[in-house]
């Protein structure tokens, strides 16, 4: 599903390449969960951002489902990226003056989804997520956990192929933290791609394989 | 989707109350302080348009020379009118109005009620057809062509004739001699933007009996009169012809006339009339609306920006969820247009509610039928369009252009965003701010100036009462009844008030063979003296001045009539009689002291003679108080005494100083609404600056966090965040001042005796808005200052 070929990502300081993408080569398969660890500064984020063709990369070759992304234009790209990924912040990113339901119906709003439709979709996943006592909820109002999970639904709500989760709970305690984890790993068993980045060895391990990234490369164990 | 912007709109609406509100509100005072004056500039600009053929209509004047000084004459003999419209074919109509300016005594024969009124009107019978006045009641074709038929307003109607049927009843007019006139019609009221009053109107045929009207009617040729004049042109281009026309038709009746015609359309008569100050007034009212405005949007668009920069998280946001570039802008484009809205309809309520006392403080009245004029609603909805779109612009075109990873990552910096732009915006409300502070402060010196002027007589304590003729004998009774009155110390008068205008007489020029403009005033022999002017050359004895053939003149006068330095004994002529110089009295304003001082001379009856011996139709009294007296009660025993000698007109009185004030009515006036705006402008300059302050803090929240944990105190923390706006302020006093300085040197030179620009008044102005801009960003640096860093810095 995913080809990264050497990918080099760099930026100039005082006349120096510093690189935060280093000869980084990765092929993901559809229906896997990806762990991605590696210390903090260690690229995950920028690697993340990168798959998800919110952010460029200087040198190398991106591949999505065969098409040459390097190729592409950028508004192309965010095309595929509105088709096909969700997106999952560890700051959560809801917005603030939009309540539960709302949030997570934007992006069917701006799907241009009818409104019959995406009234069933955001019932549908408000009741997987346990959470239809919230919907007229401002984010304020909810916990960390609950939070993130409204991010979640949010991100799911396009039905993505691939679920991109920066540090999904990075904020959150270790229940909450465990509770995501099998959300996810009851996604990727419904056959969602996933790829994680996460510093907690516990949440790795949900994952069907593990990444370790250490200045911009992977590290070979 | 549409439903779900404007629904976020009102949700950020109510979660920013204080943004809202000093956004909204200040945008909204802003707009209808606009609002009201526009009115008041359109209703200007818009008197006579009102008139179908007004394009077409033109008022005559002329210009005469006598003896260098040339005279614009606004009124031409009762015969012009129709001698032009017969004469030239480009002329398709004309009609002449004669105005009364003094008082009329009405009565109604049948119920004997008694009203004094003025204005009236006399004019020809194609009144209604050449101007678009609306008769209510009666033929507008014929009501004015029998002598003796009356036009009135529906208000008089109901005045003299209560609800009954006016038409075809009687009333009488007691103009100098008693008239009885018909009704033949019913008016609607004069609409507020007409230059010629319509409430009481009467046919011209009448002067052709009325003894009164003998020197208006009596002239036979086309000159100048007692008739303001129209024409209708078939074509409005042709107005060089009709004006050769007219001054052939002058020289066919006076072969040396020299007067030139020249054609004013009707629409230009009230803005071009010189007494009025209407054209100063409405350039800089029109200025003072642009300024607020301009004000009121920037602060507005700054705000927004401001806020924008703080929203650009949730820009990044929306992106992410498969917001296109275009979305975002039709989002924030539409959120402008809801706070617009509300705050055009916010400001619709404020002009409601300030319309009445606006237009008392600038003494107009304006129709309520105005307000739907489609010109002026055109210029709101540009305003509220142009708007919209100027405060959506930024943030729907600069930051739906952001890529959103850039946005969430932290890294778009607000304040280098717009804050270059907000700080230019700043300044410029602060320039506009202190300018009008210190023209403000200039213009209430000048007036100050000009109310404590020396101007050559004393004016304090001094009461004008006007007589009419209608006290005819009894002026001598009264005035000695007034004299004995307690608290009365002296008594004096004249053929006029002072400060109203002088007569003119022609007297012949010692070098030339032409003839000179002299204006003259009748007194008694105690008006000098009661009145403080001083001598310049005193009489030689006491009883010269009053002697048959004396005259006594000022020292303008020896300049004007090319007199000896010493004119005791010189002779001015006058007409048919010789009039010796007797004394010389120091120059003093008897009219506006804006002009020059004029000659004047003066004849001098003894006071018991004063009103018989001049044969004056009516005359002036000075009364002097004690400067202890009890004025509103003498007041009182005056116009009881008034009464029981003149049972007809209206016992009226004016202090001398409220006179020479009144002079100065328009720029008092100016001063009045000035204060006001500049008061708006400061107080919309101080919101901006608040809001600005209020984000400013805000964004700086971390870095004030972090400076307070390395131990930066409160009172450090305070003047970081206040400096860089006082800097801007500062910026502004030092662009404002020479500007100010510049534009009141100019409007200084309007006036002939004015004040000195001094140097305080600048240094208060800059330390007043120092202070104003101290005390509305103290709050939120303070409040800023003493935040627990250790919330502030968990937020982020
Ligand atoms: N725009 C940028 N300019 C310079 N350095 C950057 C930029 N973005 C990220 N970095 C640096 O790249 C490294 C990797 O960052 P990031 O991908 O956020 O790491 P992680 O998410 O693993 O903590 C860090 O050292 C960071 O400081
Ligand atoms: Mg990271």
């Amino acid at each position: 599903m995913i080809q990264l070929d050497h990918i080099y990502k760099w930026v100039k300081s005082g006349g120096r390449r510093v690189f935060l993408l280093n000869d980084l080569s990765l092929h993901i398969e559809k229906g896997e969960f990806l762990s991605i660890m590696g210390t903090s500064g260690s690229g995950k984020s920028t690697l993340l951002n990168v798959v998800a063709m919110l952010d460029g990369f200087d040198e190398g070759e991106y591949y999505f489902e065969g098409e040459a992304i390097h190729d592409l234009k950028a508004k192309k790209r965010t095309s595929i990226f509105n088709e096909n990924i969700g997106f999952i912040f560890q700051a959560y990113h809801l917005l603030d003056e939009l309540t539960v339901y709302e949030n997570i119906e934007t992006p069917l709003l701006y799907k241009k989804v009818k409104s019959s439709e995406r009234k069933a979709l955001v019932a549908d996943i408000l009741d997987k997520f346990n959470i239809v006592g919230k919907k007229d909820l401002f984010p304020h109002q909810l916990s960390g956990g609950q939070q993130q999970l409204v991010g979640i639904a949010r991100a799911l709500i396009i039905k993505p192929k691939l679920i991109l989760a920066d540090e999904p709970t990075g904020n959150l305690n270790s229940t909450q933290s465990d509770e995501i984890m099998k959300l996810f790993k009851e996604l990727n068993e419904e056959g969602v791609t996933i790829i994680q980045a996460t510093h907690s060895e516990n949440n790795a391990a949900y994952g069907s394989r593990t990444i370790k990234l250490l200045d911009g490369s992977i590290s070979k164990n | 989707m549409i439903r779900n912007y404007i629904k976020i709109a009102f949700r950020n609406l109510n979660r920013n109350k204080l943004y809202s509100t000093i956004n909204i509100g200040g945008f909204a005072l802003g707009l209808s302080a606009c609002i009201l004056i526009m009115f008041y500039v359109t209703h200007e600009k818009s008197y006579d348009t009102f008139h179908e053929d007004s394009k077409r209509i033109f008022n005559v004047f002329a210009k005469t020379n006598i003896s260098g000084d040339v005279i614009r004459m606004n009124s031409l003999s009762s015969v012009a009118a129709k001698m032009i419209e017969d004469k030239d074919p480009n002329v398709s109509s004309a009609i002449k109005i004669k105005t009364e300016y003094n008082p009329v005594i009405i009565k109604n024969p049948e119920n004997q009620s008694q009203f004094s009124e003025t204005d009236l009107v006399y004019t020809d019978s194609n009144f209604f057809n050449f101007f678009s006045f609306k008769l209510i009641n009666g033929n507008p074709e014929t009501a004015l062509e029998r002598p003796y038929s009356i036009i009135l307003s529906e208000n008089l109607a109901k005045k003299y004739f209560g609800e009954t049927n006016p038409i075809g009843r009687n009333l009488s007019l007691r103009i100098d001699s008693t008239y009885t006139f018909t009704v033949t019609g019913i008016s609607e009221e004069t609409p507020s933007n007409s230059s010629i009053k319509t409430d009481l109107i009467v046919s011209a045929s009448s002067l052709n009996t009325m003894k009164e009207a003998f020197y208006d009617m009596r002239s036979q040729i086309f000159q100048g009169g007692s008739f303001q004049t129209f024409v209708k042109l078939k074509d409005p281009e042709k107005v060089a012809p009709v004006q050769r026309s007219m001054n052939a038709l002058a020289v066919q009746g006076h072969e040396e006339s020299t007067d030139e015609y020249f054609l004013t359309n009707i629409t230009d008569i009230h803005l071009l009339s010189r007494e009025s100050t209407n054209v100063k007034y409405v350039k800089i009212f029109s200025l003072v609306a642009l300024l607020i405005l301009l004000l009121a949007l920037i602060n507005y668009i700054s705000l927004s920006t401001a806020r924008a920069g703080t929203r650009a998280k949730e820009i990044g946001v929306r992106k992410m969820n498969g917001a296109s570039q275009r979305s975002v802008a039709v989002q924030f484009f539409l959120e402008s247009a809801v706070y617009v809205f509300i705050s055009f309809l916010l400001a619709i309520l404020f002009t409601i509610l300030l319309k009445p006392w606006f237009f008392s403080l600038v003494g107009i009245q304006i129709d309520s039928s105005f307000f739907f004029d489609p010109g002026f609603i055109s210029t709101m909805v540009g305003i509220l369009v142009l708007t919209i779109f100027i405060a959506g612009l930024y943030p729907a075109i600069i930051l739906s252009s952001y890529q959103p990873i850039e946005t969430l990552k932290g890294n778009f910096g607000n304040r280098k965003n717009g804050a270059q732009l907000r700080q230019v915006f700043t300044i410029f409300q602060f320039v506009v701010a202190v300018g009008l502070i210190i023209s403000g402060i200039v213009i209430h010196q000048q007036i100050n100036h000009l109310r404590t002027l020396d101007t050559g007589l004393s004016r304090t304590d001094v009461l004008m009462v006007p007589l009419q003729n209608t006290m005819d004998n009894s002026q001598s009774v009264f005035r000695e009844e007034v004299e004995n009155l307690p608290g009365v110390r002296k008594i004096a008068a004249a053929s006029l008030p002072m400060y109203g205008g002088t007569n003119m007489y022609f007297v012949d020029d010692k070098n030339s063979d032409g003839q000179i403009p002299l204006p003259i005033l009748a007194t008694d022999h105690e008006f000098i003296d009661a009145l403080d002017i001083e001598w310049s050359i005193p009489l030689q004895d006491e009883n010269i001045a009053t002697k048959k053939n004396s005259v006594i003149i000022n020292e303008a006068t020896i300049n004007k009539l090319h007199l000896n330095p010493n004119p005791i004994g010189e002779i001015i002529v006058f007409g048919n009689s010789q009039y010796e110089v007797v004394g010389v009295v120091k120059d003093f304003y008897y009219d506006s002291p804006n002009n020059e001082i004029g000659a004047l001379a003066m004849f001098v009856s003894p006071s018991k003679e004063f009103s018989m011996d001049f044969g004056e139709k009516s005359s002036c009294l000075f009364i002097k108080f004690r400067a202890n007296a009890n004025v509103s009660s003498i007041i009182k025993d005056i116009e009881g005494l008034y009464k029981k000698y003149d049972t007809e007109n209206a016992f009226e009185y004016q202090f001398m100083d409220e006179a020479f004030d009144a002079l100065f009515r328009s720029e008092m006036r100016l001063a009045k609404v000035l204060n006001v705006f500049i008061g708006l402008i400061v107080l919309i300059s101080g919101m901006g600056l608040f809001g600005y302050a209020t984000f400013s803090a805000q964004e700086r929240k971390k870095e004030i966090g972090v400076r307070k944990v390395l131990g930066a105190k409160v009172t450090q923390i305070t003047y970081l965040l206040s400096v860089d706006f006082l800097k801007l302020v500062m910026v502004a006093i030092l662009i404002a001042s020479p500007i100010a300085w510049y534009v009141m040197q100019q409007w200084l030179q309007g006036f002939e005796n004015r004040t000195v620009l001094e140097w305080w008044i600048f240094a208060f102005a800059g330390t007043g808005s120092i202070l104003i801009a101290l005390a509305t960003i103290s709050y939120q640096s303070v409040k800023a200052a003493v935040a627990n860093p250790v919330k502030s810095l968990r937020t982020e």
